[in-house]
């Protein structure tokens, strides 16, 4: 008996660990729902934001230089860092909530308006990130890494350049194109498509997009967001919808993969640098602001990040080769042509309908 | 036993305070409302029910029922030969098998869900074995598709079956076969009427653990299917996230866990009527 009894005990460990591994993966990071004070004396800045959204040296000085320490945490998604903030419990000082999320969270009254005079590193905008729709005069979030969507394809397998969101229709294409694994973003392609606006709550648009999805499913290999560049790099997948910065990521590793904005128009988006609500350091919070926005700190951190910069003043001083990047300068230079993605409230119940049905499709 | 109960208060303060509340809480929330900006609302409504029951979300449900049946399915038509196996080797061998089933724990899910992307993708090791071997001339679509969910599934719960039919195999009386070899029932005759139906329990353990466990899953269908069939548990995140339709969310969670619920009262009482059976089984023996 005493044998068995090992047995069921080892089988009931193997359990909990298989469960341990499967909740590990649903969430983002474990660290984030209890970032504590350790040390009382020092004082702590709690960030939560995208991966790989700074460059650690320039937020190592910032530490050294304010005597602080750094908690830098990651999520993937804007609805992560919704729903954790929600949630309640975390304790963040800043937060990089997109576009539209801005705009929930203004209506939700979860961030704190920003006091520009304390930082004047904030006003140095370009011209296209000046007055956002989601937040025209930077009351509550500051424009810091921003880009559109468009189409990176492999020029080795796509012999004809791609211009538009329709060439991607094609049927030569098909189980060759990775759409983004995000429900506003693919039926924005598809109301763009059909020049409407990717902000439509007519039902009649969205039905009609999705549609059009459907016939474009059988192009698609999968839906990705967050893998999709490894994709494209390793050229399993010849066409993806991207967005710029990634592309840029993409085109470093993989020299054949090209950009393109489509002609029928496409979004623009921007993730922002927004102190919540509450926020426990919310002087530290704004020295760090002030810091980051600094020219000459902004043009090292985003030499490091190969992303497209919100900071006129730092663009001079960065790097000609990330700069002049042609991925990049071609999506600056067509920024106008990006609409930006409204919170569309219960629109939005709609639009998850159509998407499952959409994931069911065969 | 009454000295004994202060033993149990720990755990029955974890039990309550983080599985029997986050539990109500979950069904308070699914019947609720949601706002423009994904807030919940009580207002006691049984919507989100009724919205589950719309052929969309039915057919999700079933989707799942039968990815969940053809994983168990395989799973025990490869796990019992497998348990079969280990449990015949000579005793200091059958350690390592068991092991040897429990690597790939140790390392987390999502990894190796990204080690078969690896191996199946377009320029991946099998393909590239494959065309270099001249077996094929294109590289093979071998994921993104239900067959490599499938797979992955497969692969990720087929311990769950090999442990509990080991166990069950391990416990089997060996003097009973040897009575049926005396009596001059040939091995298959033997198998089928006494190791088989003393090892059901662990069939049935294995089952439940197989197919409750898939009908959860929600990271294969997203990393190895190419997120382009969802199944409950994809449904489910979406609402908690994408959507911002937690009470919706919540009345599926509900919904599925009702669902394991009753699968798992369904195994208890199985085994009842099994123990019955396996006296039989020694009784005819």
């Amino acid at each position: 008996m005493k044998k068995n009894w090992n047995r069921i005990v080892l089988m009931l460990l193997l359990i909990a660990a298989f469960t341990l591994t499967l909740a590990g993966c649903g969430s983002g990071d474990k660290k984030a729902d209890a970032p504590k004070d350790s040390n009382k004396k020092e004082q702590v800045l709690n960030i939560y934001s995208w991966a790989d959204y700074f460059d650690p040296k320039v937020l190592a000085e910032f530490e050294k230089a304010n005597n602080c320490r750094i908690n830098y945490d990651v999520y993937s998604n804007n609805e992560e860092l919704l729903a954790k903030m929600q949630a309640g419990g975390a304790q963040f000082d800043i937060i990089q909530p997109s576009d539209y999320m801005v705009t929930t969270m203004t209506k939700l009254n979860m961030l704190e308006k920003l006091d520009h005079s304390k930082m004047p590193n904030i006003q140095n905008l370009i011209e296209s990130l000046k007055h956002p729709d989601y937040d025209p005069k930077q009351e509550y979030a500051i424009p810091y890494v921003w880009g559109i969507t468009g189409i990176a394809y492999n020029k080795k397998y796509v012999k004809d350049p791609i211009t538009s969101w329709a060439d991607l229709w094609k049927p030569e294409y098909k189980g060759h194109v990775i759409l983004l694994n995000d429900n506003r973003e693919v039926f924005s392609l598809a109301l763009k498509k059909m020049g409407k606006s990717n902000n439509s709550t007519d039902p009649k648009d969205v039905e009609a997009a999705f549609n059009e999805l459907k016939k474009l499913n059988t192009n698609v290999l999968a839906y990705d967001t967050e893998n999709n560049k490894q994709k494209m790099i390793a050229e399993e997948a010849w066409i993806a919808q991207m967005w710029s910065g990634d592309a840029s990521f993409c085109n470093f590793d993989n020299p054949s993969i090209e950009f393109c904005v489509p002609k029928e128009g496409t979004l623009i988006w921007a993730d922002n640098m927004a102190i919540p609500k509450g926020a426990k350091n919310k002087e530290l919070a704004m020295k760090f602001l002030n810091y980051i926005y600094d020219p000459q700190i902004s043009a090292r951190n985003f030499d490091y990040m190969k992303l497209p910069n919100a900071n006129a003043k730092a663009i001079p001083l960065q790097k000609k080769e990330i700069v002049e990047s042609a991925i990049l300068k071609n999506a600056s230079s067509h920024a106008d042509k990006g609409e930006w993605l409204h919170d569309i409230g219960n629109a939005i119940t709609m639009y998850d309908r159509f998407w499952t049905e959409l994931k069911t499709g065969k | 036993m009454k000295n004994g109960k202060f033993l149990i208060a720990p755990s029955m303060l974890w039990l309550g305070f983080f599985f029997v509340i986050p539990m109500l809480i979950v069904v308070a929330v699914s019947f609720a409302a949601r706002t423009p900006y994904g807030q919940v609302v009580f207002d006691w409504n049984l919507n989100n029910y009724i919205r589950f029951l719309e052929p969309l979300y039915l057919s999700i449900f079933a989707q799942t029922l039968l990815v969940a049946l053809v994983t168990t399915v395989v799973t025990i038509l490869m796990g019992y030969p497998l348990a079969y196996y280990i449990a015949q080797l000579p005793k200091r061998w059958q350690q390592p098998g068991l092991i040897l089933c429990m690597i790939p724990f140790w390392i987390n899910f999502l990894i190796r869900s990204y080690a078969w992307v690896i191996i199946l993708r377009a320029q991946g090791v099998l393909n590239t074995f494959l065309l270099k071997a001249g077996f094929i001339d294109q590289p093979l679509q071998l994921l993104y598709n239900e067959g490599a969910v499938m797979l992955g599934m497969i692969y990720s719960l087929l311990p769950f079956m090999i442990l509990p039919i080991y166990v069950s195999i391990e416990q089997l009386d060996r003097r009973l076969l040897e009575a049926a070899s005396d009596l001059g029932a040939p091995p298959f005759t033997a198998f089928r009427k006494i190791t088989l139906p003393l090892t059901m329990p662990g069939v049935a353990a294995g089952t439940i653990l197989v197919f409750i466990s898939s009908l959860g899953m929600f990271v294969v269908p997203d990393v190895m299917g190419g997120a382009k069939s969802a199944l409950v548990g994809n449904l489910i995140q979406n609402q908690f996230l994408s959507a911002r339709d937690w009470p919706f969310g919540s009345a599926l969670s509900i919904v599925l866990a009702a669902l394991s619920l009753l699968l798992i009262i369904l195994y208890y009482r199985a085994i009842q009527a099994q123990n019955g059976g396996a006296e039989n089984a020694k009784n005819v023996a």
